[in-house]
C-alpha cells in the first residue's frame, strides 16, 4: 500500500513537472521574455502550502505529545520538523531566484520574505534544539513540543503578512491558459503528497532508530 | 488567590534579594549595554545623519542581549544545591514560579533600561520633546515580549550543555516577528521614517505607531498566557 502511494506520488510529480514545463510553461517577465524563469511558480507555491502545513502538523503531534506522552508523537514532530524544513528551504531559495529575476535583488525587506525566512529559521532552530538536548527522553519530547507551540503562534503571521498586506510580492498569479492551471493543481497536489510520504518515512526511520537504541541499553 | 499572591511574593521576593545582594549580573548587563552602545556610535561615524536611525535601533539590540543574560540566570542559579527541585516540591503551581520568574526578569530588565535609556539619549544625541510617556510605553511592552519566552526558555535549556548560546538562537528567533514592529515603533517616534513612508515595504508590517503597538500588546498577551500555560511542562522531570 505504501509503496504503490510513492510510485504514485513520483508518477504525479514527474507529470506535473513535465505538463509545467512543456504546455503549461509560462512567459518570462517583461525584460526577459524567453525566460522560464516564471515556471518556478510551480514549485514556489507548492512548497510555501506544505512548510506552512508541515507547521500545522508539528503543532498537532505537540498537543499530542502534551497531552499523551506517547513516543508516537514525538516520532511524528521530528520527522514533520525535518520534512517542513526542506519544503521551507525550497520555498526560500526559489523565492531568491523569483526575486533576482523580477526585481533585480536577491532579498529585500518585505512582510512575506521577512516572515518566509522567519518561518526558515523557526525549524532550524526546532532541529538544533532537538539535537542538543541528551537522550530521547520524556523530558525531551515535551520541552521539544513546548518549543513547538510557541513557535506555532508566530505562524499566523506569516499568513496574515502573505494574505492582507500590501507588498511587493503578490497575492495570487493570474494564469492564462487552462494547462497552467492544470500544472499548477497538479504539482500541488504531488507536492502535498510528496510531503506526506516523507514524513511518514521519516517517521518509521525515527521509529526504528530509537527501538535500536534502546536495544543497546 | 491569596495563596497565589503569598507563593508570588515569595519567590519573587527570593529572586531579587539574591539578585541584589550577590549582584551576579546586573553589573555585567550593564557593562554589556553600554559596550553595545558605545560599538554602535563609532559605526555611525560612517554616514552622516545615521544616529538618527541606529540610535533606536540600539535600544533593542542592548535589550535583547541583555536580557539574555538576566533569563539565563533566572534558572542557572536553581541548579546550585539542587533548589530546583526544592522549588518544583513547595506546594506551588508551576504558572506560579513563572509569573513571579517573569517579574523578576522584567525588573531586572527595568533597572538596566533606567540605565541604558539616558546613555543611548547622550550617545546618539535622540531628541523626544513631549514623547517620554510613548516611548516608556514602547520600551516596557517589549520588555515584556523579551521576558515572557525568554523565562520559559531559560528553563527549556538546562537541560543541555550548551545554553547560553541555545537559549540565545531560540529568544531571538520567537522574538523576531515582534521586534521588527518594536524597532518601527521607535524609528516612527524619533522621526527616523518620514510620516509619509509609514505602511509601505517592511512597515507594512507594521503600518502606523498605533497598529505597531497594537501588535506588540497582542504578541505580549499571546506569548504571556502561552508560556504560562506551557511552563509546568517544560520543567516536569
Amino acid at each position: 500500500m505504501r509503496r504503490m502511494l510513492i510510485v504514485f506520488t513520483f508518477i504525479l510529480l514527474t507529470a506535473a513537472l513535465w505538463l509545467g514545463l512543456t504546455k503549461g510553461s509560462i512567459e518570462g517577465p517583461p525584460a526577459n521574455p524567453d525566460s522560464p524563469v516564471r515556471n518556478i511558480i510551480y514549485a514556489h507555491v507548492p512548497s510555501s502550502i506544505c512548510s506552512l502545513l508541515c507547521f500545522g502538523v508539528l503543532f498537532v503531534a505537540a498537543i499530542g505529545v502534551l497531552s499523551t506522552g506517547r513516543q508516537g508523537w514525538d516520532q511524528l514532530a521530528a520527522a514533520t520538523a525535518e520534512v517542513g524544513l526542506v519544503f521551507a528551504t525550497v520555498l526560500n531559495l526559489t523565492g531568491m531566484i523569483w526575486s533576482r529575476a523580477e526585481w533585480n535583488t536577491w532579498w529585500t525587506a518585505s512582510p512575506r520574505l521577512i516572515s518566509a525566512a522567519i518561518l526558515w529559521f523557526l525549524y532550524v532552530v526546532l532541529i538544533i534544539l532537538r539535537s542538543s538536548l541528551p537522550g530521547s527522553t520524556q523530558r525531551r519530547a515535551r520541552v521539544c513540543a513546548v518549543f513547538a507551540i510557541i513557535a506555532f503562534l508566530d505562524v499566523p503571521m506569516v499568513i496574515i503578512s502573505a494574505r492582507f498586506l500590501p507588498d511587493i510580492h503578490r497575492a495570487s498569479f493570474d494564469f492564462t491558459s487552462p494547462w497552467q492551471y492544470a500544472a499548477f493543481f497538479l504539482s500541488m497536489i504531488a507536492t502535498v503528497m510528496l510531503a506526506g510520504v516523507l514524513i511518514a518515512l521519516r517517521t518509521d526511520l525515527i521509529r526504528v532508530n530509537t527501538l535500536l537504541e534502546q536495544e543497546e541499553y | 488567590m491569596r495563596y497565589f499572591l503569598t507563593s508570588l511574593r515569595a519567590v519573587f521576593m527570593k529572586d531579587i534579594v539574591t539578585e541584589l545582594r550577590a549582584r551576579q549580573v546586573l553589573p555585567t548587563m550593564v557593562v554589556l549595554g553600554m559596550l553595545i552602545v558605545w560599538v554602535l556610535r563609532i559605526a555611525c561615524e560612517t554616514a552622516a545623519g545615521s544616529t538618527a536611525i541606529i540610535g533606536p535601533v540600539a535600544f533593542w539590540i542592548a535589550f535583547l542581549f541583555a536580557g539574555l543574560l538576566a533569563q539565563e540566570r533566572s534558572f542557572a542559579t536553581e541548579e546550585q544545591n539542587d533548589c530546583m527541585d526544592g522549588l518544583l516540591l513547595a506546594p506551588i503551581d508551576a504558572g506560579t514560579i513563572y509569573l513571579a520568574k517573569l517579574l523578576v526578569n522584567i525588573v531586572m530588565l527595568c533597572i538596566f533600561e533606567i540605565i541604558i535609556v539616558p546613555v543611548v539619549i547622550i550617545a546618539f544625541g535622540l531628541r523626544i520633546g513631549g514623547h517620554w510617556p510613548s516611548l516608556i510605553g514602547v520600551l516596557l511592552l517589549g520588555n515584556i515580549a523579551i521576558s515572557s519566552v525568554g523565562t520559559l526558555f531559560s528553563a527549556i535549556v538546562q537541560l543541555c550543555r550548551t545554553r547560553g548560546s541555545l537559549l540565545s538562537i531560540l529568544v531571538l528567533v520567537v522574538l523576531a516577528p515582534v521586534m521588527v514592529p518594536a524597532t518601527f515603533a521607535l524609528l516612527l517616534k524619533f522621526g527616523a521614517i518620514p510620516a509619509e513612508l509609514a505602511g509601505t515595504g517592511a512597515l507594512a508590517f507594521v503600518g502606523t505607531f498605533k497598529t505597531a503597538v497594537g501588535y506588540m500588546v497582542v504578541f505580549d498577551a499571546v506569548f504571556v498566557t502561552a508560556s504560562w500555560l506551557l511552563f509546568g511542562f517544560a520543567i516536569k522531570e
